[in-house]
């Protein structure tokens, strides 16, 4: 196998969970970009617009959060900020001094990433669940901070966009064309995440989650490379999040910035499978559409029950198949018990 | 001047309650290293019990507490056996993503039953109680009796007793604790099922001072995590020191800042607690690292 290296290195049982890399392309993967080309393209009945929407944009959001998750190893529940700033950069620079969101969101990746960059730089000694806690304080500073600065982010009455449709104001009447944004997204980050997990900066992070210290003695800065996933996994939240503006057409810190949208992230990953490509994308399109369905058919007469169902399949899935359903695949396949 | 007095000691009333709150998360977190994100909907299932009992009975929440307490015992012990055990010997992430999933389970259950409808009891005393120059609510007077009364007993228990004696071993060396014959399965379960119970104490001492509802707990659990980071993980006193500095923080910045910012506050000092200071206040060297695995 390709991973050789991490996997001498991964010799401790702890590690397992994150699974070594696969081979290049899967049949699996092609599969799935053909159903996400022919349901963008063909074209989705109305309401199913909206789940594939949903389903992509939290797809490339939770490969966004595995770079820095999965791949680096930095446990983040404060995403929800980067998604935050990155919203409330573009949707601000569009309301409020009528640049175009094309520019904008370019403007909340670089926010967002050096927002990213400082976090990982503050919580550079912590591991673990004090690193988990430290964000997802850093993440409640940020949505308490946009809650109360009302001058800027409109406070807790958020702040809208005009919903003119047209190119330059990133606005569309029909649901089909962030269908093909949001796809646009997900190949993109589903791109950089295959990138990464073959170049050389890859096998740095991989040695770097791996065991710090054997990396750090093999001439590779932890610090650095820790940073630096951050930051681009921060950069990349940014996008989806001004993309998430752009959809909704409507911000409110209480939502935007709140824990459980950072969790969303981390459990669409964990479900999937924490440190590889595919997981993430598979998670978000088991858990995406079977939550939004559930909600439309169940919601009137139960509220809850989605999240009940939702959330005793998580428990289940993370106890008994840790590696998430892309570790469940790889095991049936009996990848595994190749050397 | 007095309302500066004023409002350090609310800060110190208020926070007490929070670090009691927080004492159930302290054996939990601080002592099994165990990430329990459930902790705050077990804290809204035992002010829906404090509330029920109250309700349907007519006794007071502080009565309560002799069912809701042996209740959550029962209770932790199995979530214990059923979230928490089969995740124990993989990553401590699985546990994370376990509990989490246990806490959204248990809010929607509760908005199913419970609907999300504001709960709370009427209030026991009906006069506030006045100490020189200052006025206090005696719901909160007695939660901070109980919770010296509860620091000094948990302080006894995990130093003194064969109990508490066990617990240190098991968590500072599984393998050497059961090879000296420490039960340490069991040892872990006693642990999750006390700090369950030490939870249900709290709700019924909350109950007569704030609502109940399904999302309640989430107001409450990262001040818990706080505290227990803040106090030093798996320090009782500890606790009882980041959960006074908190109220305390919040309670000054609620007035002179303003009291939107009054969270925003204590995050903050959490982070910096964070950067410089990772072991806690109270806590020993190294002590941010016994147990992890990452």
């Amino acid at each position: 196998m390709s991973g050789g290296v991490t996997h001498q290195l991964s010799g401790r049982r702890a590690l397992q969970f994150f699974p070594r890399r696969g081979t290049p392309f899967s049949v699996l993967e092609f599969l799935l970009l053909i159903v996400c080309i022919s349901l963008a393209g063909v074209g989705l009945p109305q309401n199913l617009q909206d789940v594939a929407v949903l389903t992509f944009l939290w797809a490339g959001l939770a490969l966004a959060w595995n770079i820095a998750g999965g791949y680096a190893g930095l446990i983040s529940f404060g995403h929800a900020a980067f998604f935050g700033i990155g919203a409330y950069t573009s949707t601000i620079l569009f309301v409020r001094a009528g640049i175009t969101p094309w520019i904008g969101i370019w403007c909340g990746a670089v926010l967002t990433g050096a927002f990213g960059a400082l976090l990982a730089l503050i919580c550079a000694r912590l591991r673990g669940p004090f690193l988990i806690l430290s964000t997802l304080a850093a993440a409640e500073v940020v949505r308490i901070g946009a809650l109360n600065w009302a001058s800027l982010t409109g406070g807790p009455e958020g702040l809208s966009i005009p919903p003119v449709p047209g190119v330059a104001n990133m606005v569309f009447a029909s649901k089909a064309t962030y269908v093909v944004i949001m796809l646009l997204f997900l190949l993109g980050v589903y791109a950089i995440t295959k990138f990464l997990e073959g170049s050389r900066y890859g096998y740095y992070l991989f040695s770097v989650r791996d065991d710090a210290d054997a990396a750090s003695a093999a001439g590779v800065n932890p610090l650095a490379v820790r940073t630096a996933a951050m930051a681009l996994s921060a950069g990349l939240t940014g996008i989806g999040g001004s993309l998430f503006a752009q959809y909704f057409l409507y911000l409110d810190p209480t939502f935007v910035i709140s824990p459980e949208i950072s969790f969303q992230f981390a459990l669409l990953a964990a479900v999937g499978g924490l440190g590889t490509a595919i997981g993430p994308v598979l998670g978000s399109f088991l858990i995406t559409p079977m939550s939004e369905l559930l909600r439309s058919y169940l919601g009137s007469q139960a509220a809850g029950l989605h999240l009940v169902i939702y959330s005793a399949l998580l428990i289940v899935v993370m106890l008994y198949f840790p590696g998430g359903i892309a570790g469940a695949l790889a095991r049936l396949a009996g990848r595994r018990n190749k050397p | 001047m007095s309302t500066f007095g004023q409002l350090v000691l609310s800060g110190i009333f208020i926070g007490s309650i929070y670090a009691l709150m927080s004492m159930g998360l302290t054996l939990i977190f601080g002592v099994l290293r165990i990430v329990n994100f459930a902790h705050g909907e077990f804290l809204m299932l035992g002010m829906y019990g404090a509330w029920a009992i109250t309700r349907l009975f007519g006794l007071n929440p502080y009565v309560a507490a002799i069912a809701v307490v042996p209740a959550m015992f029962l209770f932790g012990a199995i979530v214990h056996q059923l979230v928490v055990r089969p995740g124990l010997d993989k990553p401590h992430l699985v546990v994370v993503f376990a509990t989490m999933g246990l806490s959204i389970f248990m809010q929607n259950v509760a908005l199913m039953i419970m609907t999300a409808d504001l709960w709370d009891v009427a209030p026991i005393f009906s006069r506030s109680v006045t100490i020189g120059p200052f006025y206090f609510k005696a719901e909160l007077l007695l939660g901070f009796v109980v919770t010296i009364v509860c620091t000094f007993f948990l302080r006894w228990l995990i130093r003194t007793t064969y109990l508490g004696k066990a617990i240190r071993a098991t968590v500072q060396d599984g393998e050497a604790a059961m090879l000296m014959g420490i039960p340490v399965p069991r040892i872990f379960l006693i642990t999750f099922a006390g700090g369950s119970a030490l939870v249900g104490l709290a709700a019924c001492i909350m109950m007569p001072l704030f609502s109940v509802f399904p999302t309640v707990g989430l107001n409450f659990v990262l001040i818990a995590f706080v505290i227990v980071v803040l106090g030093g993980m798996g320090s009782i006193e500890g606790a009882l020191l980041g959960g006074i500095c908190i109220g305390v923080v919040q309670s000054l910045s609620s007035y002179y800042v303003a009291p939107a910012y009054g969270q925003m506050f204590y995050f903050i000092l959490f982070l910096l607690v964070m950067i410089f200071r990772p072991n806690g206040l109270l806590g020993q060297k190294g002590a941010a690292t016994i147990g992890i695995n990452d």
